[in-house]
């Protein structure tokens, strides 16, 4: 069965439509690609002479014809131009089906009455145009290229810099007219007119007679008046003084228990390390940008830090925690919350030792060997010690809690009295007695380990969907504490 | 008879029983035109929804209006697959001799309607997986064709899932199409009341024969397809499998399963009738859009991830016929390339 004469028209009128639209397409294309050796060759004009007027202006039709002949030369599939007709009439794909059917040695009966159908909604439909005009993203900006040729060619020749070479002798202007007039380039001069231009002038040409500070006045072609100072000459060095001072210091150095530990306040700040690593990943970055890889290296870090006894493993648990989520926004907030904790850490520990002058293990006891005069606050869990219940030595004055635990079940508690607030932790719960007792948990710094299992385990679990939420609340109560 | 004539019969047809349906079910028009087209496309239906809402009443009417054999089956944990295909009995003829003979089950009938079937054991429901595909039974070794056509109307209730064995996918993957039945709107339950609570009961016409409906059958499968409508099929199907390469994201993220290529089928088949009954002779893009989530629907299976999130499997394959849709308009567009 031959194609209907009714399709074949309606699908090379829409052919036509798609060659023309592609052709203005591809011309405003050409135009712009066109453009831009255009402006080149206009703000050459100089030097390339009169004929780039006519060849800048010129290339911009000529890239838009190159464009559209490639357009136009572009065919369209038979197929594509039915299923555009059939989309833009809404014929429900009749015309795609019915010339794709209609020469197939399977057909069925059926396919007959849909050649037929197709035919006559065709052959009641008013001629239009469906192919939209899609306009390139270089026509945007082709005015910008176009108007620059525009102004070039109306404006004068842009100055080109000289092939000659500057003169900064302070020569007569007789000898510098004579160069641009009657001499050309370098290369063309005599060998021995170049070199006697290009001498060095001598030292003994320069006049020292204006330098300030010169007291005598120093003869023509002394270079020696150059380092000449009167006011330092006239001054001599007081060596009596300097050793009385100096006498002074070596004490001061003799007396090393006062120094301050300046590498352990800031060398080693463990806040500073960190923080300038953050400033270094972060700086001038949006939160998107950030390696993802780095940005985890650093909260590891952070955790691995907050495991020795700091209170920000919840917020880097979290920053983790995001960050597995893809959100590098919110773990980046987590990170700052973390180093602001690690901070205010520090800060309390410089407060307490940092400016009291002193080697470290003479600063209240020192490390972990404190004695009475110790810092309760300042307590360095090592890795694996009191950050999980049971774990950790105690020192309380009741005795060891096991002891208690097995005299009685009830006495699990430690002296003193709730402070007001939020509190950091177990430890931080107390003042008195309890406050300054040594066996506690880090409660905040644990809280989020916790949680994180709570999700592993919510997931490997297949826990029931209702009853995630209740479980995350229980979790988000328990740090609210 | 020309093919106007005979495409003509088939919109008549199928206007018919959709008016005789409607005479009786109050509801959605598309659930109506959803079971015949199952019924037209050679498929069986699974009708799910809440107790009440008129899954049984619509397939009763539905074979009122045909000319065939009707059966129903309650489906419940101690129904054994004997009751369902039959079995043979020992009788006595005249002479006093005894023999057995097979006494078939209610599965020999043209429309069954299994009623409430996740009620029953999977050894219960497995005996109607080989009369669904193979339109037969096979009893003491002897085979034994089902009537045709044979069309088993499916209903389940999601709510009570206690007690219930839930379908299992081979099962699921043998029904053309799934359905479910929404809870009417007021307009809808006042209608249902006063149908129902008249003194007068709404009767239904026969409108087809079972003859006829094979033969409807027949002209549904002459119904051409495009290349680029059956590439379009071909898409959605393969773009619910999470590990196909262009399947979009919310596929890879919430699907466990996608679609087998009985999905691919269903799409095609209910499309050329859904196009027939609209007196259109090929299938359009549209036709296969109002059939992607009734065929497919119930043949994606969501992961841990999408049932957690409580992903809605309509909106999901919804989703991915606009992707495919998408993909395919920019794949295709000649301006363009």
């Amino acid at each position: 069965m031959a194609h209907p004469e009714t399709l074949d028209r309606l699908v090379r009128s829409v052919a036509t439509q798609v060659r023309r639209r592609r052709a203005e397409h591809h011309a405003l294309r050409g135009a712009f690609w066109a453009a831009l050796p255009a402006v080149i060759v206009m703000a050459l004009k100089g030097p390339i002479g009169p004929y780039a007027m006519v060849i800048g202006l010129a290339l911009v039709p000529l890239g838009a014809l190159v464009g559209a002949v490639w357009g136009l030369a572009r065919g369209t599939s038979q197929a594509d131009a039915a299923r555009l007709a059939d989309r833009a009439f809404a014929l429900e794909d009749r015309v795609a089906t019915a010339l794709e059917w209609a020469d197939r040695p399977d057909r069925t009966p059926l396919v007959d009455a849909l050649v037929a159908d197709a035919v006559v909604r065709v052959g009641a439909l008013s001629p239009r145009t469906i192919v939209r005009r899609i306009l390139p993203r270089e026509a945007r900006f082709l005015p910008v290229p176009v108007l620059a040729v525009i102004v070039l060619a109306l404006a004068p020749a842009v100055p080109m810099p000289s092939t000659y070479l500057p003169d900064f002798t302070p020569g007569g202007e007789e000898e510098e007219k004579e160069a641009r007039t009657g001499a050309g380039p370098l290369e063309q001069r005599s060998p021995r007119e170049a070199r006697e231009r290009l001498r060095p002038p001598s030292f003994e040409e320069r006049d020292f007679a204006a330098r300030s500070g010169a007291a005598s006045a120093s003869t023509g072609g002394d270079l020696s008046a150059v380092f000449k100072d009167t006011s330092l000459s006239s001054q001599r060095p007081d060596f009596n003084s300097l050793l009385k001072k100096g006498d002074e210091r070596l004490k001061l150095l003799e007396q090393v228990d006062r120094l301050p530990d300046l590498a352990s306040d800031f060398t080693t700040s463990q806040y500073k390390m960190v923080f300038k690593k953050t400033k270094a990943l972060a700086s001038g970055m949006r939160p998107n940008d950030i390696s993802p890889s780095k940005l985890k290296e650093l909260l590891e870090e952070m955790e691995r830090l907050g495991r020795k006894g700091g209170n920000w493993t919840g917020e880097v648990g979290e920053g983790m925690e995001a960050l597995e989520g893809g959100h590098n926004d919110r773990a980046l907030e987590a990170m700052q919350k973390a180093l602001d904790k690690m901070r205010a850490q520090e800060d309390a520990q410089r407060s307490g030792k940092g400016l009291r002058g002193g080697r470290d293990n003479e600063r209240g006891g020192g490390g972990r060997d404190r004695g009475e005069g110790g810092y309760p606050d300042d307590m360095d869990f090592g890795d694996g010690e009191g950050l999980l219940p049971g774990k950790g030595k105690s020192a309380s004055p009741k005795g060891e809690a096991s002891r208690r635990l097995q005299a009685s079940p009830y006495d699990v508690g430690v002296e003193g009295e709730s402070r007001r607030g939020r509190k950091d932790g177990f430890d931080t719960n107390m003042t008195g007695r309890g406050g300054q007792m040594s066996s506690r948990l880090q409660y905040l710094g644990v809280i989020g380990q916790y949680r994180k299992m709570m999700e592993d385990a919510i997931t490997r679990e297949s826990v029931p969907r209702d009853y995630h939420s209740q479980i995350k609340d229980y979790f988000q109560a328990l740090d609210e504490r | 008879m020309t093919q106007d004539a005979r495409v003509q019969e088939f919109v008549t047809a199928f206007d018919g029983l959709r008016a005789e349906g409607e005479k009786v079910i109050v509801g959605p028009r598309e659930i109506i035109t959803h079971v015949l087209v199952g019924m037209f496309a050679g498929g069986h239906v699974l009708l799910e929804g809440a107790p009440g809402l008129g899954k049984t009443l619509l397939v009763k009417t539905l074979s009122e209006c045909l000319e065939l054999s009707f059966a129903r089956i309650q489906f419940t944990p101690d129904l054994m697959p004997a009751d369902i295909i039959g079995t043979n009995i020992i009788v006595e003829d005249a002479e006093g001799r005894k023999h057995f003979q097979f006494q078939p089950g209610p599965i020999f009938a043209h429309v069954l309607l299994a009623d409430e079937i996740n009620r029953a054991t999977p050894k219960t429901q497995s005996a109607l997986l080989e009369g669904m595909q193979e339109a037969s039974v096979t009893v003491g070794g002897a085979s034994r064709p089902l009537p045709a056509p044979f069309f088993v109307l499916a209903t389940q209730n999601p709510i009570e899932m206690e007690g219930t064995y839930p379908l299992p996918e081979a099962q699921l993957d043998r029904f053309l199409l799934k359905l479910r039945v929404r809870y009417p709107a007021i307009e809808e339950l006042n209608a249902i009341i006063d149908r129902t609570t008249h003194a007068h009961p709404v009767s239904v016409e026969r409108v087809v024969s079972g003859a006829k409906v094979l033969a409807f059958r027949e002209l549904i499968r002459e119904v051409p397809v495009a290349s680029h409508v059956r590439d379009f099929a071909s898409g959605v199907v393969m773009a619910t499998h999470p590990q196909w390469g262009d399947a979009p994201e919310i596929t890879r993220r919430f699907v466990r399963y996608g679609a087998s290529p009985r999905g691919a089928q269903a799409l095609i088949l209910g499309a050329k009738v859904r196009a027939l009954s609209e007196g259109r002779y090929n299938v359009s893009i549209d036709d296969l859009k109002a059939l992607a989530a009734p065929a497919l629907r119930h043949r994606v299976i969501l992961n841990f991830e999408g049932e957690a999130e409580g992903i809605d499997v309509d909106n999901l394959v919804s989703q991915i016929v606009e992707s495919v849709e998408a993909t395919a308009t920019r794949a295709k567009e000649p301006f363009l390339r």
